[in-house]
């Protein structure tokens, strides 16, 4: 008996391993036409793992891109849903298992994750580069080409760029905190309206507080530096807790997310809220969540404006149709409809400049958004992204001395 | 015949329970002292020391210990409580089956209506707005994600009370309690006597050992404390996927040798539990 278990646990370890070594040769993209990619990627399904949590993004992808993706290129897509930490698991799992065919071949990325799969070498690429649409956007914005202080060198595709907005209910306050100070205030008139996401939104936040304190929009610039962030995330704890009394349920506890807060600012629990996107409040006033006299606002000294990618993973099976795939969805078509106020309303990253006249006439008169701030206003209160050791530290710490203190 | 479906029966054991089981503990440990791990360098201890003395894990463990063990006595003290009053009632179908309705619903749907019920935005909120004895929506109290875990227990009750509600009245007619206790009556026990020292043993006698094994579960609960608990302390399951989806990769290992050591934990007392049963079996 004995002997037959370790029969079939030998026959099973055999066929997984036969499982795993089936694999199509390698791409070059340096010696392969575009048009030999199209070609290769008809009839391909296209696994594409994405964060599912906002309908607006569910819709684009799923009646917009995905049904043309199928029309123009005979590709078949198929969205698995999950986020950062989920994607960086999955290919760390992958690499563990030697899995050279993986079950993800396209992943929608922020800067922080795109920080974790550099580490773990989770990206195939460089290959933005070979993308026809790629002559329309302007690689010299260090917005673009620069994510968490890394040069992004081709081995992502962006795809939205946004900024980190304040959001207020005006028939609540009248004039919103746009500094420290004014924020100090404005907890003890209103307490209990305000609080802190423990989360990457958060944390976001905390990158500005940081370099309000800094003294300067550009004080978190470079590599990171261990005696200056001691100094200024001193003083940061410090502030907090300060006004810890008067944050949401007295500073007791923190929301795990941002979507927390915003339910909880939905419901008029808190005034204050924040988020990216430009505070990404059109969508949810047009779906009745949040009152219609929510405004989005910029922070004196600055918020954080970053771009997020689109990347092949480095054992996706199907990187041809991939490549199709994350072409078209930098095309302006798809850019366009991406920007509609009404729907996913994202910021292009395509360089309008350098559009064909037909497109740029178009872009030019994309509706403005009807509550929102535009990029464009906020154009001055840009600050970069800084170095990831900044984040991993506001997270450690930011648990550390304040929600376990 | 009989040896061999015994033999076929181990085989699936071996396969569907032990094995991964033994496999993904052993993964978890090689993880846990950076032997595995795309991000983990070789060989380090310095993962257990950060997660022994950072004063977290004890902290986590006495909290998710003492969530389960408050739920645990509620659950059970009201389960038998009203076993002994209304264990004729209770065999009504229409009652058995409501009872059995919070036995299908899953964690994660029953935190979701304890989000419903007791949030500030939920319906006792808006009761008390309405008749008057709320002014403001910060003034209705933290009954979710609040510091005492009201939210965790309340949830843990009514998912488990109706489950020993029904063990217990089960047991009351199998063990033919009721004739027990007229026999006692007979013979001369006063009320209070025949429920302290006839009812409640006997009922607990049988079904202890269900009762810690609820507790072992609720001590690893997930969903319902995720959804209504705080962020410090968190409850194990919690403080586990937390560390396992942290930002930095390189500490990763710290959520598997917290894994690993609530893994062993548990083993420890299913063994004790095990062997103390047969024990006593040896013994009766």
């Amino acid at each position: 008996m004995k002997k037959n278990i370790w029969y079939i646990l030998l026959v099973f370890s055999l066929w997984s391993a036969c499982q795993s070594s089936q694999e199509k040769p390698s791409l070059d993209l340096s010696n392969t036409e575009w048009s030999a990619i199209v070609e290769q990627a008809k009839g391909s399904d296209l696994h594409f793992m994405m964060w599912q949590g906002s309908p607006e993004i569910n819709h684009y992808i799923l009646e917009f891109v995905k049904p043309r993706l199928k029309a123009n290129y005979d590709i078949e897509l198929n969205v698995i849903g999950g986020q950062g930490p989920e994607i960086v698991q999955l290919m760390m799992g992958e690499k563990q298992a030697n899995v050279e065919s993986g079950q993800v071949d396209m992943v929608w990325i922020n800067g922080e994750t795109f920080f974790q799969l550099r580490q773990i070498q989770g990206l195939w690429g460089p290959f933005v580069e070979s993308l026809p649409n790629a002559q329309y956007v302007d690689f010299e914005d260090p917005f673009i080409s620069i994510d968490f202080q890394q040069p992004v060198n081709y081995m992502e595709c962006p795809w939205t760029i946004s900024q980190f907005a304040m959001v207020y209910d005006s028939a609540k306050i009248s004039n919103p905190p746009t500094n420290l100070d004014e924020l100090k205030t404005y907890v003890q008139e209103y307490p209990g309206t305000f609080t802190i996401s423990n989360d990457f939104s958060g944390m976001t936040l905390l990158k500005s507080f940081l370099a309000e304190i800094s003294g300067s929009s550009q004080g978190l610039n470079g590599p990171f530096n261990e005696d200056n962030y001691l100094e200024w995330s001193g003083k940061l704890w410090d502030f907090i807790e300060e006004i810890r009394p008067y944050l949401w349920k007295a500073g007791s506890t923190f929301p795990k997310e941002q979507t927390k807060m915003d339910q909880m600012f939905a419901n008029g629990e808190i005034y204050l809220g924040f988020g990216f996107g430009e505070g990404a409040i059109d969508d949810k006033i047009h779906q009745g969540l949040f009152p219609n006299t929510t405004r989005a606002y910029p922070w004196a000294n600055g918020t954080i404006k970053n771009t997020n990618y689109l990347g092949i993973a480095y054992n996706a099976p199907n990187k041809e149709a991939a490549l199709v795939a994350i072409n078209y969805m930098l095309s302006p078509e798809a850019q366009l409809q991406k920007a509609d106020p009404k729907g996913m309303d994202a910021n292009t990253v395509l360089d309008i400049d350098q559009l064909p006249d037909e497109w740029k006439t178009k872009f030019q008169n994309i509706t403005r958004r009807e509550y929102g701030i535009s990029m464009n206003d906020m154009k001055e209160y840009a600050i970069q992204e800084p170095d990831p050791r900044y984040m991993i530290r506001l997270y450690e710490d930011f648990r550390k001395y304040i929600i376990e203190n | 015949m009989r040896t061999k479906y015994q033999n076929i029966g181990l085989l699936f054991f071996a396969v569907l329970g032990i094995i991964p089981f033994a496999l993904s503990f052993i993964y978890a440990l090689l993880y846990s002292l950076g032997l595995v791990g795309v991000a983990n360098s070789g060989f380090t201890i310095e993962h257990w020391q950060e997660i022994l003395e950072s004063g977290e894990f004890i902290k986590s463990f006495g909290f998710s210990a003492f969530m389960a063990l408050i739920a645990m006595v509620f659950s059970v003290g009201i389960a038998l409580w009203l076993t002994l009053l209304f264990h004729k009632k209770i065999q009504h179908k229409t009652i058995s089956f409501l009872l059995y309705l919070p036995l299908a619903l899953p964690g994660v749907v029953s935190a979701f209506f304890a989000v419903q019920i007791l949030s500030k935005s939920g319906y006792f909120s808006r009761w008390f707005y309405q008749i008057g004895w709320i002014k403001d929506i910060q003034e209705f109290p933290d009954l979710i994600n609040d510091d005492f875990g009201f939210g965790i227990i309340l949830t843990f009750v009514s998912v488990v009370m109706p489950f020993f509600l029904l063990l217990f009245i089960g047991v009351f007619k199998t063990e033919r309690i009721a004739e027990l206790e007229s026999l006692a009556a007979s013979l001369g026990s006063r009320p209070n006597q025949i429920i302290r020292r006839i009812t409640i043993p006997l009922l607990l006698h049988k079904t202890w050992p269900l009762i810690a094994l609820y507790y072992i579960f609720l001590l690893g609960a997930y969903e319902i404390p995720l959804i209504l608990g705080q962020e410090s302390p968190q409850m194990l399951s919690v403080l586990i996927v937390r560390e396992l989806k942290q930002f930095d990769l390189t500490k990763i290992s710290e959520g598997y040798v917290v894994a690993v050591i609530y893994t062993v934990l548990v083993t420890i007392m299913t063994l004790f539990l095990f062997l103390r049963r047969k024990s006593i079996r040896i013994d009766g």
